[in-house]
């Protein structure tokens, strides 16, 4: 292996100071920039939750704003609406994923096609909450099929009940993400030993059964992986809700995100909406300390 | 044997069946998507949806007319493409600290980095609004750089230190032998032998920047500082109700670019989306 260009001539070592301190040097700019961007703005957020603000007065409320928070349906609603879209759209993803990945990754042709497969992912969110906002409410398509396939009588106001409100948003981020997982899911199968694979097939197992108690446990830790980071991300879901529902039916698909911009830059009540904000960024930061940092561990291994 | 053959073919039925419908999930809510950036816009909303509409450039007109498309596409540009500069800057030199260096708190600190991903965007806003209304930055396609960079830094510097661990470390010794300083070697080593990596991460950082929604939808408030994502949440504003033809041109404008940049990098884009824990 060639190493061209390199200089020859024996160069002074550095100080042992120097050489200790030089990581660190090379993290620091990377460091110093993301502090400034998380760690500033998280002490703004708890200061600023002890006060009530409107406009340019700041009023100290101490614990008023946390009090009003935890008293506050719909802080409450926001949070189980988060939970309840997430988990489902996240466990219907997941699913329809690993199916796919399944009958897709023994496929001589997936490499030439797959890039069907991530054309929604490739859209932009908010175009794609429009995709579906006209799809399901203002443009009648979904009813208008559903009535030609005879399984409805007629028009259905999605976002007049509850379960079908939430359920636009789910398909819409079940549309764009289960890509997202399939890329991933794919590759993870095909990268795996195809010696075993192949030895269990020359022993007579079906590929069922390959998949389920082989291929399924040896990529264990990438699910884990993959779905921790859809995870993240679905919580934060802010661009369907603000497109698609803006949080109707009575706030049955209002999300953590859309509450606090509602409430910082809707109604302009930033102490409460940085009380909001204090609540989530502890919640973050308990699930990152445990269930992130495991997924990741355990990904690398 | 017969039958073993049978099984075998009705399985490749089962196959291309699945996979087939999927591909038309897919496939047609963006065809039908595209077919509304090319109607009139009386065609878009009626009480009966119509699939075979008249072809008609009006969404064009209007956005070439009415709107200052061309600045919206400008701002998009250097915006992403500023952040991506700032996130290689300051993430090559992290991820190289961090795949090739032995010292305490390494690991917590590359938690940390990684950890600033998972933040929502919502739990930072408003204090960030607060910050760049103090410091004269909202409405600037300088802020929202500033704010992707922020947003991908983590991601920038996981995959690349993924690719950078692939390295065998001989042959940073043979060139420390030689003589080389650590800085010489990341830059005449590492950095050309985990180009494939800096790139994935570079592309990804880039869509997610095209991507983010909150902050530009906070930063930007006039047609200044928008991005093509804002623009799009701004068709919707007024009297005129939401101009879907609009909407449909404009994401077809920003989603080409991204598929031409997602087919260069298709490789290396499972590893990129997991930040190097898949090796696809």
């Amino acid at each position: 292996m060639a190493t061209p260009n390199l200089r020859k001539a024996p160069r002074p070592r550095r100080s042992p100071i120097m050489r200790r301190a030089f990581p660190y040097l090379l993290l620091a700019p990377a460091v110093i920039y993301l502090l400034a961007i998380t760690l500033y703005p998280g002490v703004f957020a708890i200061y600023q939750s002890l006060f009530v603000v409107r406009f340019t007065s700041w009023t100290w409320t101490g614990l008023g704003n946390y009090q009003g928070i935890l008293q506050d349906r719909e802080f409450w609603a926001a949070l189980w609406n988060t939970f309840v879209i997430g988990a489902i759209a996240l466990s219907v993803q997941t699913f329809l994923a690993l199916t796919l990945a399944y009958f897709a990754y023994r496929d001589p042709f997936i490499r030439g096609w797959r890039i069907v497969y991530l054309m929604p992912m490739l859209f932009m969110p908010s175009a794609v909450a429009f995709i579906w906002k006209l799809a399901f409410n203002d443009g009648r398509v979904i009813s208008d099929i559903l009535m030609r396939l005879g399984l409805i009588e007629r028009n259905v106001d999605w976002l007049a009940s509850i379960p079908l409100a939430r359920m636009t948003l789910i398909v819409a981020d079940v549309w764009q993400w289960t890509p997202f997982l399939f890329i991933i899911f794919v590759a993870a199968l095909q990268g795996q030993d195809q010696e075993i694979e192949e030895a269990a097939r020359l022993d007579g197992a079906s590929w069922p059964k390959i998949f389920w108690n082989i291929s399924l446990p040896m990529m264990r830790p990438v699910i884990v992986v993959a779905v921790t980071i859809r995870g993240i991300d679905i919580t934060t879901m802010f661009a369907n809700v603000f497109v698609m529902t803006q949080g109707t039916p009575g706030g049955a698909t209002e999300t953590m995100s859309y509450f606090i911009y509602r409430q910082g830059f809707r109604m302009f009540n930033f102490g409460y909406a940085s009380a909001a904000s204090v609540l989530m960024l502890i919640l973050t930061i308990i699930i990152a300390q445990t269930v992130v940092k495991r997924a990741f561990r355990s990904g690398k291994n | 044997m017969a039958q073993v053959r049978k099984r075998r073919s009705d399985g490749r039925l089962l196959r291309y069946l699945i996979l087939g419908t999927w591909a038309l999930v897919c496939l047609l809510p963006i065809l039908w998507f595209l077919s509304i950036g090319f109607r009139p816009r009386t065609e878009v909303i009626t009480p009966q949806p119509i699939y075979w509409p008249t072809f008609s450039l009006d969404a064009w007109r209007l956005l070439t007319s009415d709107w200052p498309i061309a600045l919206y596409l400008r701002n998009s540009v250097v915006a992403v493409a500023g952040s991506v500069v700032i996130d290689l800057i300051l993430g090559i030199p992290a991820a190289y600290a961090l795949s090739r260096y032995e010292f305490r708190g390494r690991d917590d600190i590359g938690f940390f980095i990684l950890s600033t991903r998972m933040m929502a965007p919502a739990i930072v806003a408003v204090p960030i609004f607060f910050l760049f209304k103090e410091i004269g930055l909202l409405d600037s396609v300088w802020a929202l750089m500033l704010i992707y960079a922020a947003i991908n830094l983590s991601l920038v510097t996981w995959i690349i230190r993924s690719y950078m661990l692939d390295i065998p470390k001989e042959l940073e010794d043979a060139a420390r032998t030689d003589g080389a300083s650590d800085l010489t070697i990341l830059r005449e080593i590492v950095i050309p032998i985990c180009l494939p990596g800096i790139i994935t991460a570079a592309v990804i950082a880039a869509i997610f920047a095209i991507n983010e929604f909150l902050f530009t939808l906070l930063i930007a408030s006039t047609s200044r500082a928008y991005t093509m994502s804002v623009a799009l949440a701004n068709f919707t504003g007024g009297s005129d109700g939401i101009i879907y033809n609009a909407i449909a041109l404009v994401s077809f404008i920003a989603f080409v670019p991204i598929l031409i940049l997602v087919i260069l990098i298709q490789k290396h884009l499972s590893r990129g989306l997991t930040m190097g824990a898949v090796k696809g």
